[in-house]
């Protein structure tokens, strides 16, 4: 009798000591947090979250355009859109002006942040608001089908060399508008303006804020006569005036309209291999961006994971932006078409081969720059607002490349000043 | 005996006239309280706030008077937002006053199956306005879409034509999809109202020896005015954002006025200006329906 109840105390002391280790290695076991990101993400992040860490996730998922304006008003109005969300690097000088997120330098270890590279983006006056978790950069995409069936071995390492090959292959019949360049008043037109001045040789601003594309011998000024230019000469679809970057690519590359995406995104790679989803399988690779001098520049436009200061459960979501961000799920997440913004998972990903482009990538990801070399301004909203209207009305003959760039010089100095 | 009977009816009527106004009171009580919490505090907050500046990205929040105010008339995307708004109005207004007389007094006609023909009228109101636009998006495309298909086939020169690149095929583009919307609405209400109108008058005109369109002219649209008032499309002609947004984004060749208030408040963060702004487009697209009530109003009274 007595070992019996000698035992059947052990067994009860031991029930209650599992659940008590596993509590010791899951600390915040039984929290729940939300994370909002744009869509689509894996099916399988909150599940596999929770059961690394005990913490029940309600993951939302929106349209990324959709994203801003859900943030905007619930942190305007004191409440946290959710514990985690999405954080682009061009909302970083306005969320940081309007202190709404919560510093992470002191939370994420240093060897993380030093492997994240493109981390110095979300960087403002020393705060780290945001870990870069997609590593967003422009490549160029080119359909290597469509420039093997024109004839072309090369490919383009310099501007004129891909306007040439791009001139190929509309003489030979391959497709009608070989370029995809979006010209909506659209964020995808401005990105694309932007690479085209980097790889004019130059940039946007000096040092000072003053603004370097309104003369006719800067690099801005050449990279919108150049997009007028494809334009007039057939190699860009007049349509273009009404697609954003996201149609350029799913309506016209993915179907093999177009032979060359001017700003592409390493992200759709995959999609661009999945037979399901495109029609071009097989025939897409990455390319370095071709540049006027034929050394390639690029810039980055990662976007990160940060967290409100008013969620109310900052330690779950500093453990969430953790995990997220970690070398072992960058990797997993790249089947989901997500790039690694960690220096070491990319490496080791085109290591194994498992990268497509991965030559071009790596090559690329070395000479990613910020595109504000200050940071991203307050402002950067309205600049870009005025870059894709100008873009959009010299697309549509309404008004001349000079008096463009001058209106863009304008509305940035009236933004400056407000 | 007289005199005190009538004290006595005096202090009954007296009695029922209190209880009256205070079930009256009791009664409108429920959505005054609503109004006043949903749209005159909303209402008086926001134009204590447009006098501020609003701006989270900048501390505090100063008052500023009436700079918001100020700045509208030398902003050249808000003046420009205002001309498209403006022609919209003009073109949506009218369009649907004239289609919606035109199209309620053609399916007055209808003798069989109206309900039918209602119902497939109606469809484009009940719609959302995102799924319109969505629509029309694909009926203006320049490649597959179906006007380019239709126009092609009559052997006109429109494959591949961008109807956005021009900006006035762009804002009639725009424009009709609204109209497309927003007509049935008038057509259902005046036809409504038409059918209301008491069959012994147009039998008395006949007699008289009116044609047709003398009696549309002196019987028909005198008494459908009210429906016309109630079913004007000011207000919503002002508030045009959905199938602007859809189909043409941001354009300023297209923006109204509501886009650059958005722009200005979620994109700028400008929230006082955004507010400014807004208040603006309430009083103005108040104005100008008080001036179409009033005169239905003056011109229906019975008095």
């Amino acid at each position: 009798m007595r070992g019996l109840f000698l035992t059947s105390v052990a067994f009860a002391a031991l029930a209650l000591a599992v659940p008590a280790l596993a509590d010791d290695a899951k600390p915040l076991a039984g929290k729940s947090i939300t994370v909002l990101l744009p869509s689509p993400q894996g099916a399988t992040i909150a599940a596999d979250f929770e059961k690394d860490t005990g913490i029940h996730v309600d993951l939302q998922t929106l349209s990324w355009d959709d994203i801003r304006p859900k943030l905007v008003t619930a942190l305007l109005a004191g409440t946290a859109p959710a514990d985690v969300t999405e954080f682009d690097w061009s909302w970083t000088g306005q969320f940081n002006a309007a202190g709404w997120y919560l510093p992470l330098q002191d939370v994420i270890d240093k060897d993380t942040v030093a492997d994240i590279g493109v981390a110095k983006i979300f960087t403002v006056d020393g705060n780290l608001l945001g870990i870069p978790y997609t590593n967003d950069f422009r490549v160029m995409l080119v359909n290597k089908k469509q420039f093997a069936d024109a004839g072309i071995t090369k490919m383009p390492t310099t501007l004129d060399e891909l306007i040439a090959d791009a001139k190929q292959i509309k003489a030979k019949g391959i497709v009608q508008y070989p370029i995809g360049l979006p010209l909506s008043p659209t964020e995808g037109a401005s990105t694309s303006w932007y690479l085209l001045t980097k790889a004019e040789g130059g940039d946007l601003f000096d040092k000072d804020w003053k603004p370097l594309f309104t003369t006719p011998d800067s690099a801005g000024y050449k990279a919108m006569a150049l997009e007028l230019q494809m334009l007039k000469d057939g190699l860009v679809d007049p349509a273009s005036t009404g697609l954003k970057d996201s149609q350029i690519n799913d309506t016209m590359f993915a179907k093999g309209l177009t032979s060359i995406m001017i700003s592409g995104e390493p992200g759709r790679l995959g999609q661009f291999a999945d037979p399901k989803q495109s029609s071009v399988a097989g025939q897409v690779e990455a390319i370095v961006v071709p540049t006027a001098s034929g050394v390639t520049r690029s810039y980055g436009l990662p976007e990160a994971l940060g967290i409100p200061k008013v969620s109310q459960n900052q330690e779950a979501a500093i453990a969430f932006v953790k995990w997220f961000t970690t070398k072992q799920f960058q990797e997993a997440n790249y089947a989901n078409g997500v790039l690694p913004t960690r220096t070491s998972a990319l490496a080791d990903l085109a290591a194994s081969g498992k990268l497509l482009s991965g030559d071009a990538l790596v090559a690329q990801a070395k000479t990613v720059e910020p595109l504000f070399a200050q940071g991203t301004p307050t402002w950067y909203p309205q600049f870009s607002s005025a870059v894709n209207t100008a873009i959009n009305a010299v697309a549509k003959g309404q008004i001349t490349v000079d008096v463009a760039m001058k209106n863009i010089a304008d509305a940035s100095q009236k933004a400056m000043s407000q | 005996m007289t005199a005190v009977a009538a004290m006595a009816s005096e202090r009954k009527r007296g009695a029922g006239g209190n209880t009256d106004a205070f079930l009256g009171v009791l009664l409108i009580t429920p959505i005054v309280l609503v109004m006043a919490a949903l749209v005159f505090f909303p209402l008086i907050d926001t134009v204590w706030d447009s006098l501020h500046r609003i701006n989270p990205m900048q501390p505090g929040t100063p008052f500023i008077g009436l700079a918001n105010y100020a700045n509208m008339l030398t902003d050249g995307d808000v003046n420009a937002s205002w001309i498209n708004t403006l022609i919209y109005v003009v073109i949506a207004v009218t369009v649907e006053t004239v289609a919606g007389v035109t199209g309620a007094a053609l399916i007055n006609q209808v003798k069989i199956g109206r309900q039918w023909v209602l119902a497939a009228v109606i469809l484009p109101w009940a719609l959302p306005g995102v799924v319109n636009a969505t629509i029309w998006l694909w009926i203006y495309q320049p490649g597959a879409g179906l006007l380019n298909g239709i126009l092609t086939a009559f052997g006109l020169p429109f494959e591949n034509h961008v109807w956005f690149n021009d900006r006035t095929s762009a804002i009639i583009a725009v424009v009709t999809v609204h109209i497309w919307r927003m007509l049935p609405l008038t057509i259902v209400i005046v036809l409504a109202a038409m059918q209301s109108i008491p069959g012994e008058l147009y039998e008395a005109a006949r007699i008289d020896g009116a044609s047709r369109t003398s009696m549309f002219g002196s019987i028909t649209l005198p008494l459908i005015r009210s429906a016309i008032a109630m079913t004007n499309g000011t207000v919503a002609a002002f508030n045009f954002f959905d199938e602007a947004w859809v189909l043409a984004g941001p354009s300023l060749d297209t923006r109204p006025i509501l886009i650059q208030i958005y722009l200005e408040a979620f994109q700028n963060l400008h929230f006082s200006y955004g507010m400014a702004l807004s208040l603006v487009v309430t009083i103005v697209s108040l104005l100008v329906s008080l001036v179409y009530v009033v005169r239905v109003y003056r011109n229906t009274r019975l008095d």
